[in-house]
């Protein structure tokens, strides 16, 4: 778990630093850790859901230079909710997949627009909505989305070829 | 298990706020600094990553750029070696129809420029074929020379093209003397391709290696005073009416592209015209 924890860690890290600025369209990036937190917890449950949020949270958090601990805290929870609800989601689907990250980005943005409020951060809400959470909500969703598809077939690749 | 989830859950909540208040609450550097010793290990190695990754892409499409651009020199070296062999030998001709032109204006005899289209270098036979024939108005025996010195003379005159009889040809004989003593004799082509000078043993007492022979003008066909060649060896054959004078001939037969003939029915004496030093 340690190590799979650390790749997921490092895996989201590596792929923020390099995909994300590779795979901006405009001003919208990709959140890669959280779909990549997200994709995890699904498949290895809320505790390590968490774990793995918190880690990759904290590594965005200590690059961004703003408040420590508010991606942290975002990533873990839904890393835990989505390990906690995972048996009950049909996550096959894509029309489950891109709506479903979309939202959860929706989600992760109100909550740290929340935190960022309690901790008397200036955050104007409608900007942020508009220009960051929203577009970046469609594009994890989309990008999510793919990614699932992606294993998916990689899976079946493997399971037909053993 | 669900309450060893709950407080992983917990924990890291109070964790994360812990850390936002303390932030908040003016201990902002301190938490940083904290947070700066877990995380900075990690971002280092993180950044470390893609740009090994990225540093061995660069370093293949360097070295992909690096063949394509040597296989683009080395294309070009070799143009460019073949442009270079062109301009040599251009800049070789222009120098010898240089040598041929300034030859040819200051001689105070009518000459004929020809280019040497063909050789015959057999042992039995040694010509050249030069590109002047008789539609060139060029008449047998006529003498044939170059900047150096004589070539030989026009055996034979074809449609567009004469051959010339060269020194070295075993049947050739030309009417010489020597430059310093004025020893009269004969300069005959040998076999195994080289000339020697025939002289009578009374005349040639004071001929030395290094002396120079030229025609004699005797007999009408070449001028007078052209170079034929330089004294190598001396064969003196003790009492035998003639001696022998091996030569270096003047002219490289090998070698000579252009040559002059010369046309005019007047045969002047040409000593002054032709570098005799060496």
């Amino acid at each position: 778990m340690r190590a799979l924890l650390a790749l997921t860690v490092f895996g989201g890290g590596v792929a923020q630093a390099t995909l994300a600025p590779a795979l901006r369209i405009g001003d919208v990036a990709p959140d890669l850790p959280l779909i990549v937190v997200v994709l995890l917890a699904l498949r290895r449950g809320p505790e390590f859901g968490c774990l793995a949020g918190f880690a990759a949270g904290l590594l965005q958090d200590a690059a961004g230079g703003g408040l420590i601990g508010v991606q942290a805290l975002t990533k873990a929870m839904i890393g835990f909710a989505i390990g906690a609800l995972g048996g009950g989601l049909r996550v096959t689907q894509p029309l489950v997949q891109v709506p479903g990250l979309a939202l959860l980005t929706v989600v992760e943005g109100l909550v740290r627009f929340a935190l960022l409020k309690l901790f008397h951060f200036p955050a104007p809400f409608g900007e942020l909505m508009v220009y960051v959470v929203i577009p970046q909500a469609l594009y994890n969703g989309f990008l999510g989305a793919a990614l699932v598809l992606a294993l998916a077939w990689v899976e079946d690749y493997r399971r037909h070829a053993s | 298990m669900k309450i060893r989830r709950l407080v992983v859950l917990a924990s890291i909540l109070v964790v994360c706020l812990v850390l936002l208040t303390l932030q908040t609450r003016g201990y902002g550097t301190h938490t940083g600094d904290a947070v700066a010793l877990v995380t900075t290990p990690v971002q280092t190695a993180v950044a470390a990553i893609p740009r090994a990754a990225f540093g061995v892409w660069s370093l293949y499409l360097d070295w992909k750029g690096v063949r394509a651009e040597n296989r683009r020199l080395r294309e070009e070296i070799r143009r460019l070696r073949v442009e270079a062999l062109w301009v040599a030998e251009a800049t070789e001709e222009n120098g010898r129809l240089r040598r041929l032109l300034a030859l040819r204006n200051r001689l105070p005899v009518a000459t004929l420029p020809g280019e040497v289209i063909a050789r015959e270098w057999g042992g039995w036979v040694r010509s050249l074929t030069v590109n002047r024939g008789r539609g060139d108005d060029v008449k047998r025996l006529t003498a044939v020379i170059s900047p150096d010195g004589l070539v030989g003379r026009i055996v034979e005159v074809r449609l567009g093209a004469s051959i010339v009889q060269v020194l070295t040809d075993p049947s050739s004989t030309v009417g010489a003397h020597v430059v310093r003593t004025r020893t009269p004799g004969i300069v005959e082509g040998e076999p195994r391709g080289t000339i020697r000078f025939k002289y009578m043993a009374r005349d040639g007492a004071g001929l030395a290696v290094g002396d120079v022979i030229v025609t004699s003008g005797l007999g009408g066909v070449f001028p007078r005073g052209v170079p034929i060649g330089r004294v190598r060896a001396i064969d003196d054959r003790g009492s035998a009416l003639f001696h022998y004078a091996l030569l270096t001939p003047v002219v490289d037969f090998g070698r000579v592209d252009e040559v002059l003939f010369v046309t005019g029915e007047r045969m002047p004496d040409l000593a002054g015209f032709f570098p005799t030093d060496g």
